[in-house]
Parts: structure tokens; C-alpha cells; sequence
């Protein structure tokens, strides 16, 4: 044992003998993963770095988390730290909840604004406050099965580019004798729903707050076209996305919107040479878009220990270049990924990013949200036109802006 | 104080004591949160004022709000239908079961046993699974009937919007027999064998036993498994959960689903308090039909 | 005698209609992720893939059903102990304060439990109950479930002659001497088949422990279950897998106590 290691053996145990003397702090950590995903890996390293520091994490399901934060805020039993889906964190920062992370991002090293995806960086930005750090991001692509591409007759490598291509694929693709459907996809009445139609109205130059355009109901009309003519399964409906590509990764469906959470299942269930394309546009030139998923890492204001949380909000950030393997999401910001899974789909992806864009950002976005499905579903059961849907959702929407 | 009359040579205080305890836990546990509810439905909150009960009263607004809603009343007539349907259907079916097992045959006892899977499941699970037998691609429910040929085409169970309210009270239907079917069998296995006897030796049919004997004996019972359904009925939240999710476009969405969607998926608390008075003013009628019913039983 | 076996074989097919879903559930549990959204389906899984050992470790379940366990005895014991008097007296008392009371009784269970568990949570937090969240599951639950218990064990104590219990008073017991010693023995059956209804509805109960248990280590097997059955997480397998390892122990206990319950019920309430 040389000198050195003597030294550093001798300060590890100053180290240990002082956070005994003094309490750990201890932050409370909120998170919909489960043991041995991101946050619960992300707390044993961060603990092991720092071991003045105790971080108690607490799995939320996804769908209960606004509602118990909001219970937890109310009570008192608010945690220091959570994971926020991206399109609720204006609901949280507008009522002054969340701890504002400018003037800290500002003195940190590790952290830069600038180099966060505009995206995932307009999803924690509210009223000139930045209330959060991405901790990845996800967006949709098409998935698509080249050996029935091959089969039909398609070039498996010039997926559809725009709308009519996509319907013209579709069309080829769908074997009713077979038990197969062209395209899956969701319209299902959930945030899952909007989370796909959005990026159909923003490629056509609409948003969340003018939902009553031509494009709009273009793009209606198209998925009720598809929907009427059987080229995807009614069910559509109801089923959500990881429901919907499970038909896919089946062999049931030729084609499937949907994102790379779905890859580790894909890549062990489909028995086919699946490959991704950048959603279609409208037409040849049209603005690109694209949904932008995943949720961020807040500092809740109520916290006592804010300078701790943010430490470790930074060495979250700082391991952004390990999500996409070790975690299966996206970097929402500039890093280098070495090595990625799945390379080919993943240059797909991450070409998407640019693309993705923020629903909201606004504290009633649930609402909005479901002035969209309800368009959606009152369109594709036939209870509306496409245009008539589409002018009710603006009303209720405005109502909400006003 | 509430004072009895004394059917016995003394002990009211014993009544009394034995009502108490077990109205006094109800109050406290299951009141509280019912005047929680009756309040909120007449303010306005939000997801940051549920803890107290400080918050801007609005009168009549949210009742108006309900009512103005274009979905409301097709929700409502879903609720009609589905508590009715589905108590009928659970009834019927769980009766003739009942019947059927009060048969002394090898195995009936056994046999009934099984039955009461359904009410171990739990819902959670229930619903999973039935999601996938109504599943329209690739459920088993339509596989089966096409290959008996009983249907040419495939029916889309859970997202096709005439259907999907009924594949939820399929479902329950499910579910509540079990339960129906139990109960009955202890109200069956309580009427005398010998008054059965009787009936047949002075010539009655099966028939006429049913109506002149069973009916009549079974009374309380029925009573209490009627209203009880009714009240399940109206509880039922899972399977829509795991089903349908009230869609597609509301088509099979009922109210108690509703009131919990308004609450917490889109947070119009007070609204989605109103439907949960709604309900209660619902079960208000029940629970006076089902208490009227019980007058009867001592004449029978 | 053939009728008898005639009417067997259709008791037989009854209840494997009945069971059909039971089935499909193993079958399910059976499967790979895929074959499940195989068309058509199979009704017997190609490649049977059974992990209840995996399941079992990877997910804890011993605690889980141990808290499920704890909960569901908790809840039948409270119910037992503050339901039967009422039922009880409700049955023997015919007058318009028990009209109410047991109007109450049953407007006190209108609400399911998601629309009741706010209230309940803001409660239990200001006296300090979400120290002990298991017991707060508990006295929710039992609050819950009091009032089907309360009907369904009246209807038991009016099958109790009256007259049985005159006797008794009249041969000197006490009033509590006399309905524990005649009355709740007369009707034993009825009170045990309730009370393992709400043994099985508490173990099953989902809603109050997810909000109000926050520690993995005291929550029951439904929030287990339903953690495990996230949105992109799923594992439809695996999920059937824990619910047969969850509801077989259940179902052969209960197929086995059925002669002690069911038969009891058979040969009438008085016997």
C-alpha cells in the first residue's frame, strides 16, 4: 500500500466518520420507474459518490403522479425532488411550486440551457423560469415490417414520405385473409391519443391553440379514411401505443407509429427485419414535426435541502450520453451516444428529435388535451365531420386560453 | 339519545350500544368523505385546494355546468342501462344457478365452489383478461364465433360505439354472479324442505312451487341482493378502467367513471363532485326502496 | 341415478363455460408477449413458458401476499366485531329508527372507493394515521365493506326464530349471554360464508393501498400487481403469471373449505 492510497484511505474514513457525526441530508425522490430503472440507478451511483447524501426513492405510477403531488403539496408531504411528465410541468411552476432552476443553472459547470433540444427545453421553460431539467426525451417514428414491404411488392428502402404515400402503403400492406392490417396506431382517448395527433396538426402549420384548420381536417379525414377502409384495426380506438405495436411486433400489422420505448420488446419478440422512418408529412417539403415525450427532474419549492437537489439534478444531466442504452430514451440534449443500440433506428430518432415539439406549454393542458380526443373520437366513430369536431374542440379550447 | 322500543324483558341499552358502534365507524369512516363530496360539489377546486375547505363557494354553478354538458344525459341513460341490465342479468342468471345446485346431485357442492372464482379474481386482473377475449383482431370470444359461424364478421367489442357498453356489463355480469348466486343458495337452503313436501303432495308443479313457495320464502333475500347489486352496480370502476376507458367518444361511459375522469384526469374537482352527488341522490331511492322492502318480511 | 349424473354433466359444462376466463388467464400466463396478439388465438400456447419461480423472487411476492394477508384478516375482524350486533338488532327490531339506521347503513357504501380515497387521505393525514398505513387500510377498508356485511348477516339472524332466543332469556341468560351463546352460534353459517366474502373482497382491494401505503415493503398484491402492469412496461405474461400465483392458493383454499361452508349452507342455517 503505497502512500497515496494510504491518504485516501485515511480521508475516506474522515469522510464517513463525519457524515456519522453529522445526519445525511436526505432528499425524497419520486419517480414512475420502477427498482433497477433510470432513478433507482441513478440514486445508488449519486449516493455512492456523495455519502453525505441519502436519497429516498419512491415510485409513483404514472398515471397517479399529478394527482398525488398535488395531494402530497397540499398535506405537507411534498418530496424534494419528482419526475413531472413534460406537459404538466406549467401546472406545477404556475402555481409557484417548483423551485425556479435558472440562477442555479446559471453558476453551474455542468449544466448549460443552451445546449438543451429547443423541446424538451420549452417543456420545463415557463414565464421566463426554466423549472426543470429534461431527463431525456422520446418521440414517434414509423415503424415498419420490410419483409412484408418486400412481400407487397415495396422497396423496403424508401419507406412512405408523405400522408399519400403512407395511405398508399397502408393500402398495399393490409391482408384482411391474412389477419393483416396496414398500419397500427393510437387514437385512443388518453393523452396517448393527442400525443400522436399533434405532430399530424403541426406539420400543417396548426398547435394546440388552432386545432380548427384545413390541415387539421385533412389529417382527420385521413386517419378516418384509414380507419373506414380497414387498413387499421378499430381498435385503434381504444388501444394505446405499446398495445397497438404489440399487433405490430405479432405480424398483424404491417406498420406502427410509435416510439423507441418500444425497441427492447421489438427487438426480442418481432421475427422480422423491422426497420424506422421519420414520421410522413403532408406533402413533398412540408414542415416537419414530431411528438415529444418524456417527462423532467424538479425541484419542488417547499424543498429544505435545494443546493443537494440540484447537485444531484446535475449528475443526472451529466449522465444524459448514457439514456439511450442504459435506459431506452433519448438524450434531450447535445451529447455524443457511443455506440448505440440499435444504430440504424436510432439515427432515425434522433434526426426526429429535431422535429419534436411541446404540447402546451399550459397549466390546463390536461384540458386541452381532451378537447382534442374528443374530436378525435367523435370524428373516427362518425358522430361528426372532421370539421365540425375540430370548430367544437377550438371553442372549448379558446374557452380555456381566454 | 335514540330510545327502542323493549321487545325483550330488558336490555335496550344493548341495541343500542350494538347500532352504535357500528353506525358511529360508518359515520365517521364513510360519512366524513360523503360530505367532503357534497361540499366540494359546490365550490370551486382544484388540485391545490383539495386539502381544505377554505375555497370560493359558486352556488348552483357546477349543477349547471353538468347539465349544460352535450354528453351528460347519453352518460346518464349508459348508467341506467348499465346497472339495469347488469342487475337483472346477475339476478336471473345467478337465481337459476342457485336453483339448479340446490339439486342434490355428485358434485354439486364442488361444482358450486368453482363458481366463486369470480368473485376472487380481483378486478384488476378480471379485467385484463377479458380485455383480450373481447378483443376485436384477436380475441378469442370472436374467434369462437366465427368458427361455430354464428357471426361472418368480426365484432369489435370494446371500440365500436353500440357495442361497447354492453361488452362492459358482459363483464360485470360476470362478475356479480357469483355473489348473487351464493346468496341466494343461503336464502334457498333456509326454506323448509317439508313445505316443499307439502305443496307437491297437495299437487302443486314445480311451477306454482317457485312462485307460492320460493318467491315469497326468499323475499328478504332478494331484497338485499337487489340492492346490494344496484350499489355494486354503481361502484363498478375497474373494468371500465381496464376495458374501455368510457370510450370510444363516451359511448360507454357511465357516471361513476365520469365523475373520476372530470376529477382527476382533467382536475374539475367541483364538477366531477356534482356527479357524485348525482349518484348518492341515486342511491338515496334505492336504499328507501330496499328499507320499504324489509317491512315486509316479518308478514311473510 | 342417470338423472342424477345427467344433471352433473351439465353442472360440468356450466361451470367450465363459467371458467372459461380462469382459463385463459393460465393459458395467458403460459404465453410469450407476442403470441398473445396472435391471430387467431391459440388455446394452447406453442412454446409454454411457465415462470412462477422468476415471477415469484423478482417481484417479492411473499411480502406483498403477506400484507394482502394481514390486511384482508384486519379488515373481516373489524367488520365482524362491529357488524354482526347491528345486523343482529337490525333483524330483530322492527321500528322506524331502524329504518334509518339501516338507510344509513346503506347510503354509507355509494361511492367507490376512488371517489371516497381524497377525502380519506386528507383525513388520515391530519390525525396522523399515514404513520401506520397498513391500519389505515384497514379501518378504510372495513369502513368500506361494513355495510354489506350488516345486510347480508340480517338476513341471516331473521332466519333465527325469535322464539329460540325468548327461551333463553326466559331460562335466565343475559341479554349478551344470550346472543352469543344462542343467537351467533344458531347462525354461524351465515356469518362465516360473509365473512369470507369480505375476506376475499379486502384481499383483493386495490384502491386505498395505492394511495395510501407508500412503502413497497407494507403494500399489498394488488398494488403489486398493478405497478408491474405499467403502461410501457408490461409483460402480459408475466402479469398472468402473478395473478394465477395470486388467485390459485385462494381458489384451492377455498374449494376445500367449500364442504365446511357450502355444505353448511345446504342442510339449512338451523342445523
Amino acid at each position: 500500500m503505497d502512500l497515496k492510497s494510504i491518504a485516501l484511505a485515511t480521508s475516506g474514513l474522515i469522510a464517513l466518520a463525519s457524515t456519522a457525526a453529522a445526519d445525511p441530508v436526505e432528499l425524497d425522490l419520486w419517480t414512475i420507474d420502477d427498482p433497477g430503472e433510470y432513478h433507482y440507478v441513478m440514486a445508488d451511483e449519486f449516493m455512492a459518490q456523495h455519502p453525505d447524501i441519502k436519497i429516498n426513492v419512491r415510485t409513483v405510477q404514472f398515471e397517479d403522479m399529478v394527482n398525488d403531488l398535488a395531494r402530497g403539496v397540499a398535506t405537507g408531504d411534498a418530496p424534494d425532488i419528482t419526475y413531472i411528465d413534460n406537459p404538466e410541468v406549467a401546472l406545477f411552476a404556475s402555481r409557484g411550486l417548483l423551485l425556479d432552476l435558472k440562477p442555479y443553472i446559471e453558476q453551474s459547470d455542468i449544466v448549460n440551457a443552451e445546449d438543451i433540444f429547443p423541446g424538451p427545453l420549452s417543456s420545463v421553460s415557463y414565464e421566463g423560469g426554466i423549472y426543470g431539467i429534461p431527463r431525456g426525451a422520446n418521440t414517434i417514428a414509423l415503424y415498419y415490417n420490410a419483409d412484408m414491404y418486400r412481400a407487397a411488392g415495396l422497396d423496403p428502402d424508401t419507406p412512405p414520405r408523405t400522408w399519400d404515400e403512407l395511405y398508399e402503403a397502408a393500402k398495399v400492406l393490409t391482408k384482411p385473409e391474412d389477419n393483416v392490417y396496414g398500419l397500427a396506431f393510437s387514437a385512443v382517448a388518453t393523452e396517448e391519443g393527442t400525443f400522436q395527433f399533434l405532430p399530424w396538426l403541426q406539420m400543417t402549420g396548426g398547435n394546440y391553440d388552432n386545432v380548427d384548420t384545413e390541415g387539421a381536417a385533412r389529417a382527420l379525414s385521413l386517419w378516418k379514411k384509414i380507419l373506414d377502409e380497414g387498413l387499421a384495426s378499430p381498435d385503434t380506438l381504444i388501444r394505446g401505443q405499446w398495445d397497438s405495436t404489440g399487433t405490430f411486433n405479432a405480424g398483424t400489422a404491417a406498420m406502427s407509429i410509435s416510439g423507441p420505448w418500444e425497441l427492447p420488446r421489438m427487438s426480442s419478440e418481432a421475427k422480422f427485419d423491422f426497420r424506422a422512418a421519420l414520421l410522413p408529412v403532408p406533402q413533398e417539403g412540408a414542415d416537419r414535426a414530431s411528438a415529444l415525450g418524456e417527462g423532467d427532474n424538479v425541484i419542488l419549492a417547499s424543498t429544505d435541502n435545494p443546493d443537494e437537489a440540484f447537485l444531484f439534478l446535475e449528475f443526472l444531466y451529466e449522465n444524459m450520453d448514457r439514456v439511450w442504452n442504459d435506459f431506452g430514451y433519448l438524450p434531450a440534449s447535445k451529447v455524443e451516444v457511443k455506440d448505440p443500440k440499435y444504430p440504424e433506428i436510432y439515427a432515425v430518432f434522433e434526426e426526429s428529435m429535431k422535429y419534436a415539439r411541446n404540447r402546451g406549454p399550459h397549466p390546463q393542458w390536461p384540458r386541452i388535451s381532451k378537447a382534442i380526443q374528443t374530436a378525435i373520437q367523435s370524428t373516427l366513430t362518425g358522430q361528426a365531420t372532421p370539421e365540425d369536431a375540430l370548430a367544437a374542440a377550438q371553442t372549448s379550447i379558446d374557452k380555456i386560453l381566454k | 339519545m335514540l330510545t327502542f322500543t323493549k321487545p325483550f324483558r330488558d336490555g335496550a341499552g344493548f341495541d343500542t350500544v350494538l347500532v352504535t358502534l357500528a353506525l358511529g365507524y360508518l359515520v365517521l369512516f364513510s360519512g366524513f368523505p360523503l360530505v367532503y363530496n357534497l361540499v366540494m360539489s359546490f365550490q370551486e377546486v382544484d388540485l391545490f385546494s383539495l386539502a381544505s375547505f377554505d375555497r370560493p363557494y359558486v352556488g348552483l354553478d357546477n349543477y349547471t355546468d353538468v347539465l349544460s354538458r352535450p354528453e351528460t344525459w347519453g352518460i346518464f341513460l349508459n348508467t341506467v342501462k348499465f346497472v339495469g341490465i347488469s342487475v337483472a342479468a346477475q339476478l336471473s342468471i345467478g337465481f337459476a344457478l342457485a336453483m339448479f345446485f340446490q339439486q342434490n346431485f355428485p358434485g354439486s357442492t364442488w361444482l358450486r365452489g368453482l363458481f366463486l372464482a369470480g368473485w376472487i379474481m380481483p378486478a384488476l386482473v378480471v379485467g385484463a383478461v377479458w380485455s383480450w377475449i373481447l378483443a376485436g383482431d384477436f380475441g378469442v370470444l370472436n374467434h369462437v364465433l366465427m368458427s361455430l359461424g354464428l357471426t361472418s364478421e368480426r365484432i369489435f367489442w370494446l371500440s365500436d360505439p353500440n357495442v361497447s357498453l354492453y361488452s362492459v356489463i358482459l363483464a360485470n355480469i360476470w362478475l356479480g354472479v357469483p355473489f348473487n348466486m351464493i346468496l341466494l343458495s343461503v336464502g334457498l337452503a333456509g326454506i323448509p324442505e317439508d313445505i316443499y313436501e307439502a305443496a307437491e303432495m297437495d299437487g302443486a308443479n314445480a311451477v306454482q312451487r317457485f312462485f307460492t313457495i320460493t318467491l315469497p320464502m326468499m323475499r328478504a333475500q332478494l331484497g338485499a341482493v337487489i340492492s346490494l347489486g344496484v350499489i355494486f352496480t354503481l361502484q363498478q370502476f375497474d373494468l371500465f378502467a381496464a376495458l374501455t376507458q368510457g370510450g370510444p367518444s363516451n359511448a360507454s361511459n357511465v357516471f361513476q367513471y365520469w365523475s373520476w375522469q372530470l376529477s382527476f384526469q382533467y382536475y374539475e374537482i367541483g364538477v366531477g363532485s356534482v356527479i357524485s352527488v348525482l349518484m348518492i341522490l341515486f342511491v338515496i331511492l334505492v336504499a328507501a326502496v330496499y328499507v320499504r322492502s324489509t317491512r315486509h318480511e316479518h308478514i311473510a | 341415478m342417470m338423472k342424477k349424473y345427467g344433471l352433473t354433466t351439465i353442472a360440468l359444462c356450466l361451470v367450465s363455460l363459467y371458467l372459461f376466463p380462469l382459463y385463459w388467464m393460465y393459458v395467458t400466463a403460459l404465453k410469450s408477449g407476442t403470441e398473445i396478439f396472435a391471430n387467431p388465438p391459440t388455446f394452447w400456447p406453442d412454446n409454454p413458458q411457465w415462470m412462477v419461480g422468476e415471477v415469484w423472487t423478482r417481484l417479492k411476492m411473499d411480502v406483498y401476499l403477506w400484507n394482502s394477508l394481514l390486511i384482508a384478516s384486519g379488515v373481516t375482524i373489524i367488520v365482524a366485531i362491529c357488524g354482526t350486533g347491528c345486523a343482529y338488532v337490525l333483524a330483530r327490531i322492527r321500528n322506524r329508527w331502524m329504518d334509518v339506521v339501516l338507510f344509513i347503513v346503506l347510503m354509507m357504501q355509494v361511492l367507490p372507493s376512488s371517489l371516497m380515497i381524497t377525502p380519506i387521505f386528507v383525513a388520515f393525514n391530519q390525525v396522523g394515521l399515514n404513520e401506520v398505513p397498513r391500519t389505515s387500510v384497514i379501518l378504510a377498508q372495513a369502513a368500506k365493506v361494513l355495510p354489506l356485511y350488516i345486510v347480508l348477516c340480517r338476513a341471516t339472524f331473521l332466519q333465527v326464530p325469535r322464539e329460540l332466543e325468548e327461551a333463553a332469556l326466559v331460562d335466565g341468560n343475559s341479554r349478551i349471554g344470550a346472543f352469543l351463546s344462542i343467537i351467533v352460534p344458531l347462525a354461524r353459517n351465515g356469518i362465516l360464508v360473509t365473512s369470507v366474502l369480505i375476506f376475499l373482497q379486502s384481499f383483493g382491494e386495490y384502491v386505498y393501498s395505492r394511495s395510501l401505503i407508500t412503502q413497497r415493503a407494507l403494500q399489498p398484491a394488488t398494488v403489486g400487481l398493478q405497478s408491474f402492469m405499467g403502461p410501457n412496461t408490461s409483460d402480459w405474461s408475466g402479469v398472468m403469471t402473478y395473478s394465477a400465483i395470486y388467485v390459485t392458493p385462494v381458489l384451492i383454499i377455498f374449494v376445500l373449505l367449500q364442504r365446511q361452508i357450502v355444505s353448511g349452507l345446504t342442510s339449512g342455517a338451523l342445523k
